[in-house]
């Protein structure tokens, strides 16, 4: 029988992908927008509170994505957590960029397991495109009104959970004079030791870094960031700039002795190296600027009690001193500082923030769309001839 | 013996043989990759596009093809060199046994050996503060000063070769091992130098494998996005990366525009397999 | 009983070939010191600098804090058994194909490579996120418990072993008379299966063990998948404990290269050839 079964048979399982692919996503999508948002409780505190921690510990256990342990001290943050309510945390991808969080959202609807995040923790212009996309659900803590209404969703859909500033992390042992400002980076003595973090198109910290430099040269908004661009495009043509993703590791064995990075990773990352080799974080003082993460539920969350309870937890003064003890400001800070919850010792180790400037979502935005459109050209790939 | 040879025919029993190939890839590499196209159709606000294959031609993304398409070649040829002669020292170059075995086992280890801890590894040895660097600058001459620089083309595919030379041994050394002695001893007999044996004989019969295994490396390199990263920090324009800045990373977030990229390296490699088909084709033809 | 495709017994060294029947084997020997070279340099350099973990000597207090954490064997075990399950998966569905295609269907020969290279230009991250949209809800929701999601992942990477073990059995295939091969034992009476079993695979020795341990080195150290599969293997595991760490990694690198080393030298060893008396 002549049938061409080489074309059917692949025809017949691709047909058969793209149904199994298509479908059901079809038909998750309205099930999730008409899921009631949990309103935020009136009731006797206390009871409310019982109740969430019952539900909780009946779901048994709590999936995290993308918290890495000594980001902001998470490791004990979480361990607070599991040991306080008996609850175990799966923690997926520590390493995890913000995109993949929501895509782990998108691509584990429905899916009950073990692979589904129930919580995620993004940068800050991610929230408002998530909310609309549909992939959190609300939930307002006990603590809502103590956080700064410019670093929250009104309607309670994702909230601000810590900041830090940016800062200059510099390997002491490599670099005898450790530098101040972003104007001190453009000098000779720093030929090939200035490092981002990240690669500005992928990593929240580099953009902002770039961003940061251009503020310090005294222009402000969206300026700032084409000022930022032709900063770094000066640093890379003195010979200053190492494009290569700079880490704890890169610093401490001196390939990039001077890295632009969040404080608390850099207070984290000389703690941790415990003198080998000296770190010195220095925060600049003309462009400082500060970066604000977000938390959210997820809108398809397995486990939608203990999520909750989570966010209760990180909001409440014991996880927001965790997050203290890492070195970051948690988002609750300045209710904090005046009802005197935050310790003296662990007031010391923050850095100062003092005239940081707070930028809005649409401001990052606009000055996202600068530097990413700006950066290629920037740094321009320099291809050695082949030998 | 043997009898008449009964010609290959498409009837269903033949397709039995590959029936399990074809269910399983289907199920794990097909289904995929159809989401991936279904998916590099989605625009920002929902719903379906072709906004992002449009983008597609845009300098950035064909730059971006054009970068990856060659370190890929280069390294496929390099890689495909260095390999060979590897391959061929240890099995027909008589190097004694043990040297085999650990080749052997080293090329598997290090066919694997990418991402952060190759880049690294590479970082510690010819960065700037690395060993040879500082061992080189002890005679007087600053690499980095005269242009040298790990975090460029020829430093990529350095540290790229570190994974594919061991891939081409361990491929091409069940096909080496398959050149009969009595050819060459023929050969010798009727005059041929070594030289000749190799153009004439060994090569041709060689090639289809060779090919084949080349575009293995080129996939291989293709693909690689780990290494890439670590060493360039993403500020080399590369196919893959152009796609995890967009899937993964924490500033732009057009899934769509990265699934479309991917798609483009998709129809790039069945492009490249086309071409291989028909160089595979010639070369095989005189083997009848 | 095998037959194999070998010339007729001679003496057990054949006469060596080229520069090397002249008695130098000047070529090989330089050609294996460059590489060696090459490969040596930076494992040295990485061990060099995973021993700097103590300020101002050289010692191996990053190793003493790597093997402080109890979770390194029970990663381990998992991972080994996902990677040998996974090889023989491969394995099993490799090579009767590219015989097949080989033998009887040479026209499907560019569809097949093209399929078995995949892997390759689908991202790692895009790959994973694929499987738990097909698999993760239902009609077809495989992912509830670890178990079954443990399942999924092994057979994930098979698939993603196909381009190596299909090119080195492709190669191996190549390297024996196939046709003369099947048509010999099927005119003895050997049904296919026998010619696979007892014909093909034990002349595919050299190219199953290449395959094997390319497989083996994917899966051991492979951590996207895992990561968003909620699986605890090796390569989670490793990618965790060195996060941030300054020395740790280099000293993880060269633990994990030893260990695969030691894997893939008992996979050689026992799939060694055996002198038939």
């Amino acid at each position: 029988m002549r049938v061409r079964w080489n074309k059917v048979v692949p025809a017949t399982i691709a047909v058969l992908m793209l149904l199994a692919a298509c479908t059901p996503a079809a038909t998750q999508a309205p099930a999730a927008a008409t899921q009631p948002p949990a309103a935020a409780t009136e009731a006797p505190m206390a009871d409310a509170m019982a109740d969430l921690i019952a539900a909780a510990q009946a779901e048994g256990g709590l999936t995290t994505i993308a918290l890495p342990h000594d980001w902001c001290n998470y490791g004990a943050v979480i361990a607070g957590f599991a040991e306080k309510y008996g609850i175990p945390v799966n923690e997926l991808d520590p390493g995890a960029g913000s995109g993949e969080e929501l895509e782990a959202i998108r691509a584990n609807m429905g899916n009950p397991g073990p692979q589904a995040p129930d919580v995620v923790d993004v940068g800050l212009a991610f929230g408002p495109t998530a909310k609309d996309e549909g992939l959190f659900q609300p939930y307002m803590v006990s603590t809502w009104d103590e956080i700064p209404d410019g670093a929250k969703d009104a309607e309670g859909y994702w909230y601000g959970d810590y900041y830090g500033v940016l800062s200059l992390e510099v390997n002491t042992a490599e670099v005898a004079n450790v530098p101040t400002e972003y104007a001190d980076l453009l000098k000779p003595e720093y030929n090939g030791q200035i490092a981002l973090s990240g690669d500005p198109l992928t990593s929240n910290a580099a953009i902002l870094s770039v961003w940061a430099a251009g503020l310090a040269t005294g222009a402000t908004g969206v300026e700032a960031a084409q000022a930022g661009l032709e900063f770094f495009k000066q640093l890379n043509e003195a010979g200053n700039f190492v494009p290569i993703d700079g880490d704890s590791r890169t610093v401490g064995i001196g390939e990039t002795p001077i890295l632009i990075d969040w404080s608390y990773n850099s207070i984290a990352n000389d703690v941790a190296l415990a003198g080998n080799p000296d770190l010195e974080t220095t925060v600049p003082s003309a462009g400082r600027l500060a970066g604000v993460y977000i938390q959210a539920i997820s809108a398809y969350a397995p486990h939608p009690n203990a999520a909750k309870l989570w966010m209760e937890y990180l909001y409440s003064d014991e996880g927001q001193l965790g997050w203290a003890s890492g070195f970051c400001y948690p988002i609750r800070f300045n209710s904090m500082v005046e009802a005197g919850s935050i310790p003296a010792d662990m007031l010391a180790q923050l850095p100062s923030t003092e005239g940081a400037y707070f930028p809005t979502i649409d401001e990052i935005d606009a000055a996202k769309a600068v530097i990413t459109a700006g950066w290629p050209s920037v740094v321009g790939v320099e291809v050695l001839p082949l030998p | 013996m043997g009898g008449a040879q009964r010609p290959p025919q498409l009837h269903l029993g033949n397709w039995l043989g590959v029936l399990p190939f074809f269910l399983f890839s289907g199920l794990f590499l097909i289904g995929p990759t159809l989401i991936l196209a279904y998916r590099s159709f989605e625009g920002l606000q929902g719903g379906l596009t072709i906004d992002n294959y449009r983008q597609l031609a845009s300098p950035g993304v064909i730059s971006a093809y054009g970068m990856s398409i060659r370190i890929s070649l280069t390294t496929a040829i390099i890689g495909g060199l260095f390999g060979f002669l590897l391959a061929w020292a240890v099995s027909l170059g008589k190097l004694p046994g043990p040297f085999r075995s650990g080749t052997t086992t080293f090329s598997g280890v290090a066919s694997n050996f990418a991402g952060v801890p190759l880049a690294a590894a590479f970082i510690f040895t010819l960065g700037r503060v690395g060993v040879v660097t500082r061992i080189v600058e002890s005679f007087g001459f600053n690499p980095y000063e005269s242009g040298f620089s790990l975090y460029s083309f020829t430093g990529l595919t350095l540290v790229y070769l570190f994974f594919q030379i061991p891939l081409m041994v361990l491929v091409m050394l069940p096909a080496l091992d398959g050149l009969k002695q009595d050819w060459r001893e023929a050969a010798e007999i009727l005059g041929a130098t070594p030289g000749q044996y190799w153009r004439y004989v060994a090569l041709p019969v060689l090639m289809p494998s060779i090919l084949g295994t080349m575009i293995l490396l080129f996939g291989n390199s293709f693909g690689a996005h780990a290494t890439a990263y670590a060493l360039t920090g993403g500020m080399f324009n590369l196919a893959t990366l152009l796609i995890g800045q967009q899937i993964s990373g924490d500033v732009l977030h057009n899934p769509g525009l990265g699934y479309a990229v991917a798609m483009g390296m998709v129809i790039i490699m069945a492009l490249s397999i086309l071409i291989y088909s028909i160089l595979q084709r010639r070369s095989e033809r005189w083997l009848g | 009983m095998t037959i194999s495709a070998a010339p007729l017994p001679r003496a057990a060294e054949p006469p060596p070939t080229g520069a090397a029947a002249k008695g130098s084997r000047w070529p090989a020997w330089i050609i294996l010191f460059v590489c060696a070279l090459y490969f040596l340099l930076p494992l040295a350099a990485t061990f060099y600098w995973s021993l700097r973990a103590e300020k101002g000597t050289l010692g191996f207090e990053a190793y003493r804090r790597l093997f402080a954490d109890t979770g390194f064997l029970p990663a381990f075990s998992e991972s080994i058994v996902n990677a040998v399950v996974a090889i023989f998966l491969s394995l099993l569905i490799i090579v009767p194909t590219a015989y097949w295609v080989r033998l009887r269907m040479p026209k499907l020969r560019p569809v097949v490579e093209f399929i078995t290279l995949l892997p390759f230009v689908i991202p790692a991250v895009v790959l994973v996120f694929g499987i738990i949209r097909l698999y993760g809800r239902p009609p077809l929701l495989l992912t509830t418990t670890y178990e079954s999601s443990r399942v999924l992942l092994v057979c994930v990477y098979a698939a993603l072993s196909f381009p190596y073990m299909f090119r080195s059995v492709d190669n191996g295939l190549r390297a024996m008379d196939v046709r003369s091969l099947t048509e010999a034992a099927l005119s003895l009476g050997a049904n296919w299966v026998t010619v696979l079993r007892d014909v093909i695979f034990p002349n595919l020795r050299v190219a199953l063990l290449s395959g094997a341990l390319l497989t083996f080195a994917i899966v051991i150290g492979e951590f996207t998948i895992a990561l968003f599969m909620a699986q605890h293997t090796l390569g989670p595991y490793m990618a965790n404990l060195t996060r941030s760490k300054v020395y740790e990694p280099s000293a993880m690198a060269i633990v994990a290269f030893a260990i695969t080393w030691a894997s893939m030298g008992m996979i050689a060893y026992i799939s060694r050839e055996r002198k038939h008396p």
